[in-house]
């Protein structure tokens, strides 16, 4: 994986803004020409860390809170790919429900360690093992 | 979206996620004659767990009123979200038509 630099998007946090940051991250991924099978699980992770955003982070909101949802995603040394999802808005700790609740297990599946820190807004950073194309050849 | 008597088929296509919530749902409509329902993703790109979601609701609906339906996946990326939802045994799902096909004629032949 090569060294590269960071990526960093600020949308509304509106359901069509969520393949456009997907794709960018897709594209930043490329660019460290991560492998193709981690690279779409990394962008199915933070796409269902987005999508809960969408859904509810702003459900409580008034309508002057900015709602809006933040990625960055950076490489760090030793091959670690770091993701953080981040909102501004309420963390709301649901009961599990039967035919709900895929989202973070999808996260918690393919991330090596997820953290939720809810002191303002949410963040959800996830870190990922990095395997780059070229070191498979 | 095709449809004959006994086996429906329903396309979806590109990528299911979030923005695309409605239109998945609108599409995963029953007529109530068809008695089993061919669901063709093999051209879906990428799927959320909103999209799974739906069409587990879908499956559970058709199971209670008997109705067979069958999966073709075809995109590594939808097969493994499949297996990380936990949601493998949850649906019948193939990699091709046919084979989807012979199952669900199978069922309708019953």
């Amino acid at each position: 994986m090569k060294r590269a630099s960071e990526l960093r998007l600020r949308r509304p946090a509106q359901s069509q803004y969520i393949a456009p940051i997907r794709h960018a991250l897709a594209a930043f991924l490329e660019a460290l020409q991560v492998d193709r099978e981690l690279r779409d699980d990394v962008t199915t992770a933070a796409g269902e860390a987005l999508a809960n955003v969408v859904e509810h982070a702003y459900a409580r909101s008034s309508g002057r809170a900015a709602r809006s949802v933040q990625l960055i995603a950076r490489c760090k040394d030793g091959g670690k790919l770091l993701v953080d999802v981040s909102d501004q808005g309420s963390f709301i700790r649901r009961k599990p429900l039967p035919g709900r609740g895929f989202g973070l297990r999808i996260i918690r599946a393919i991330a090596r360690h997820i953290s939720i820190d809810t002191s303002r807004g949410t963040c959800v950073s996830m870190t990922f093992e990095a395997r780059s194309a070229a070191s498979k050849s | 979206m095709n449809s004959n008597a006994s086996i429906k088929t329903i396309r979806l296509c590109g990528e299911l996620e979030i923005g695309r919530k409605s239109e998945i749902r609108d599409a995963l409509s029953r007529s109530g004659e068809e008695r089993a329902i061919l669901i063709d993703l093999s051209e879906v790109t990428y799927a959320d767990s909103v999209a799974l979601t739906e069409l587990l609701r879908f499956c559970v609906e058709c199971q209670r009123s008997g109705v067979a339906v069958a999966l073709v996946i075809k995109t590594p990326q939808f097969a493994r979200v499949v297996q990380y939802a936990g949601l493998a045994s949850a649906f019948k799902t193939f990699d091709n038509s046919e084979g989807a096909v012979a199952y669900l004629s199978e069922h309708v032949q019953r």
